[in-house]
């Protein structure tokens, strides 16, 4: 009140400029409101991997939420739209972790239902970073095969090593939808993998299939007739050697995501990008992909989608799918 | 633009301490993130997804806290958390369960400067009773003080629980260099004969030493108590005390009370808080670091 005082007093004396100056510029902007995002976890705790790329793409603040389950989903998402009006709910986002990706599909699916427009905000879900990794690790991949060898994924046999864990599964999901003959690898169970290949062949249309392979041997008579060798499995664990891979005469990409020596695959550099595998024969023209190769392009992926929900104008619900259309386009 | 800070904190207990959410955030952390009810064994996979999210710039932006409520635990999840580096993707850790680390650095600092400004002298040689020094902030404080050249005995109501603790404070967080000896309270009363220097340490609200004990010390020089609570650990030592003689001490000795050594505690929290945020390359951090700055503290505003 005293600032229109104040203006109307300049007005009265004719400080005409003066008070339309400060009709102009001077009045106090509206502030903005602080970017919010929510994270719903699943598991005890949210991943320090997600906290900080989720600040460095720009939201102000983070709220974790933790042992979230799927039943909550609904209202957690509704308690966040109600609380801040159309103006404010744009700076505001869902963020779904956790270790699997079924789960977090379906606490996506629940999130997208609970809007109510236009009290609408954007939900991401990259649970472990699996989405990212997967679609960075598979979009590498797919480049390297198109300018080394003129392949497509759907001309290919493709295996996932540590394929039952939660990159590996997205990877897998994501090869065969791009219609590459996929195999998801266990290392202990036929069973294991059999079983996650059926459930995420029924969830998202795939066609998935099971291996197992724990010995030397199993890996080099899998590996026999492979276009792709994606590697996934846990780090710090080296999955297949030189000896292995000499038995791979089809090879043509293989990338992997363990960042923590030893590398997962012999033969390949942390930041390799399209390099002829080191202790192969030389007949042999496979090339690999590096962690931190594939970790770059995650990196800069999870970083685009975050900040694709801060600057849009419409709610985004992004997934695998979206983070692997993206990948390509990074990519290009 | 440059990157927040973010300070990740770690605890195994079910919430986050706020005196170190508050102290976090006013040493410039810009987000302080919680990290609740976690398992020593959650700590290698916590910390590798902290560090492979930011490039080695980004990461010195980047730190992880160790709460909690037990010494020896959060000493282990510092050595685990240091072994799970993968340079050049490193972050400094600082460990300070309960705030005991840097509560027993203000505590054994303010000591220590009162035993130079009143008897002239040092830690060095000295016998140091740590009554109710079981605890974390007896623990931690002890091994400061035998690594500072002290004889420290920890006294506990329990003295097989008393010659556990004092074997750990030697051996694990000593290694080995220190030799800390133990005690039952119910033999105070000889052991104060012999007594430079009293730390009481244990739960609020408890006397451990009482006006009788202290006129039986004839060598006595500093007392000091944590305890804000009334009423005084210490016959005689208030909460503001900061050298004041105690009275009934045939020594003259003087009393160091919680509030003095709160504020030591303070500064030496912000100060290794703040290091993180400035140092070129990854800090470990715990008690030693404390007192260290601590001692810094003091000389500063002596």
């Amino acid at each position: 009140m005293a600032y229109k005082q104040f203006v109307n007093q300049l007005r009265k004396t004719g400080c005409q400029l003066l008070s339309s100056f400060c009709n102009e510029s001077v009045k106090p902007q509206k502030k903005e409101k602080r970017s919010i995002l929510h994270m719903f976890d699943p598991m005890p705790n949210n991943s320090p991997f997600d906290i900080n790329m989720a600040l460095d793409a720009g939201f102000d603040v983070l709220m974790p939420y933790s042992n979230v389950k799927l039943d909550n989903i609904h209202n957690l998402t509704q308690d966040a739209i109600f609380s801040r009006g159309p103006s404010g709910v744009k700076r505001t986002a869902l963020f779904i972790g956790g270790r699997d990706m079924g789960l977090a599909v379906d606490m996506l699916d629940v999130s997208k239902r609970a809007m109510v427009p236009p009290f609408e905000v954007s939900v991401f879900a990259d649970p472990s970073g699996a989405f990212t990794t997967a679609a960075a690790l598979v979009a590498c991949v797919e480049k390297e095969l198109q300018q080394k060898h003129g392949k497509q994924l759907k001309d290919c046999k493709a295996l996932v090593f540590g394929g039952t864990g939660p990159v590996g599964i997205a990877t897998g999901v994501i090869a065969s939808l791009e219609g590459a003959e996929t195999f998801l690898v266990d290392h202990l169970s036929k069973e294991t993998a059999d079983d996650a290949a059926k459930e995420y062949n029924r969830r998202f249309n795939a066609n998935l299939k099971g291996a197992v392979a724990g010995s030397d041997e199993e890996k080099a008579a899998l590996v026999a007739d492979a276009d792709i060798i994606f590697c996934t499995a846990k780090a710090g664990i080296q999955v297949l050697n030189s000896a292995i891979l000499s038995h791979a005469n089809n090879l043509k990409v293989a990338g992997d995501v363990n960042a923590v020596p030893p590398a997962g695959i012999e033969g390949i550099g942390l930041n390799d990008f399209g390099k002829p595998l080191a202790g192969l024969p030389e007949e042999q023209k496979a090339v690999g992909i590096g962690a931190l190769a594939v970790g770059n392009i995650k990196y800069q992926l999870q970083q685009k989608l975050l900040t694709a929900m801060l600057e849009t104008d419409k709610p985004l619900y992004l997934d695998f799918r979206d983070a692997f259309k993206k990948a390509q386009i990074i990519l290009k | 633009m440059e990157k927040p800070f973010i300070l990740h904190m770690l605890t195994t207990a079910k919430n986050l301490s706020p005196f170190d959410v508050n102290m976090a955030l006013d040493a410039g952390w810009v987000s302080a993130v919680p990290y609740i009810n976690v398992e020593p064994s959650e700590v290698r996979g916590l910390v590798q997804d902290a560090i492979f999210s930011r490039s080695p710039k980004g990461l010195k932006r980047t730190a992880i806290f160790i709460g909690g409520r037990e010494t020896k635990q959060a000493m282990d999840m510092l050595k685990m958390a240091k072994n799970s580096m993968v340079p050049p993707f490193e972050v400094s850790v600082f460990a300070d369960p309960s705030g005991a680390f840097t509560t027993a650095a203000g505590m054994v600092a303010a000591v220590e400067k009162a035993l130079a400004d009143k008897f002239d002298t040092t830690l060095e040689g000295k016998n140091v009773l740590a009554l109710g020094g079981t605890g974390p902030v007896g623990q931690a404080a002890a091994v400061i003080a035998a690594k500072a050249g002290a004889n420290v005995r920890i006294i506990g109501r329990q003295l097989d629980k008393a010659e556990r603790i004092a074997e750990l404070c030697s051996n694990e967080f000593g290694d080995g260099e220190i030799t800390i000896s133990a005690g039952a309270d119910a033999d105070k009363a000889e052991y104060i004969k012999t007594t430079d220097v009293v730390f009481a340490t244990g739960a609020a609200g408890i006397q451990l030493l009482s006006a009788e004990l202290i006129a039986s010390a004839p060598q006595l020089k500093v007392a000091a108590d944590v305890n804000a609570v009334p009423p005084a650990g210490i016959a005689g030592v208030d909460a503001f005390d900061n050298g004041k003689t105690i009275e009934g001490s045939v020594n003259g000795a003087v009393g160091i009370g919680a509030l003095a050594i709160g504020n030591i505690k303070y500064q030496s929290q912000n100060r290794l808080l703040k290091k993180m945020r400035e140092s070129d390359q990854a800090l470990y951090l715990h008690f030693e670091h404390a007192f260290e700055v601590a001692r810094e503290f003091i000389k500063e505003s002596s």
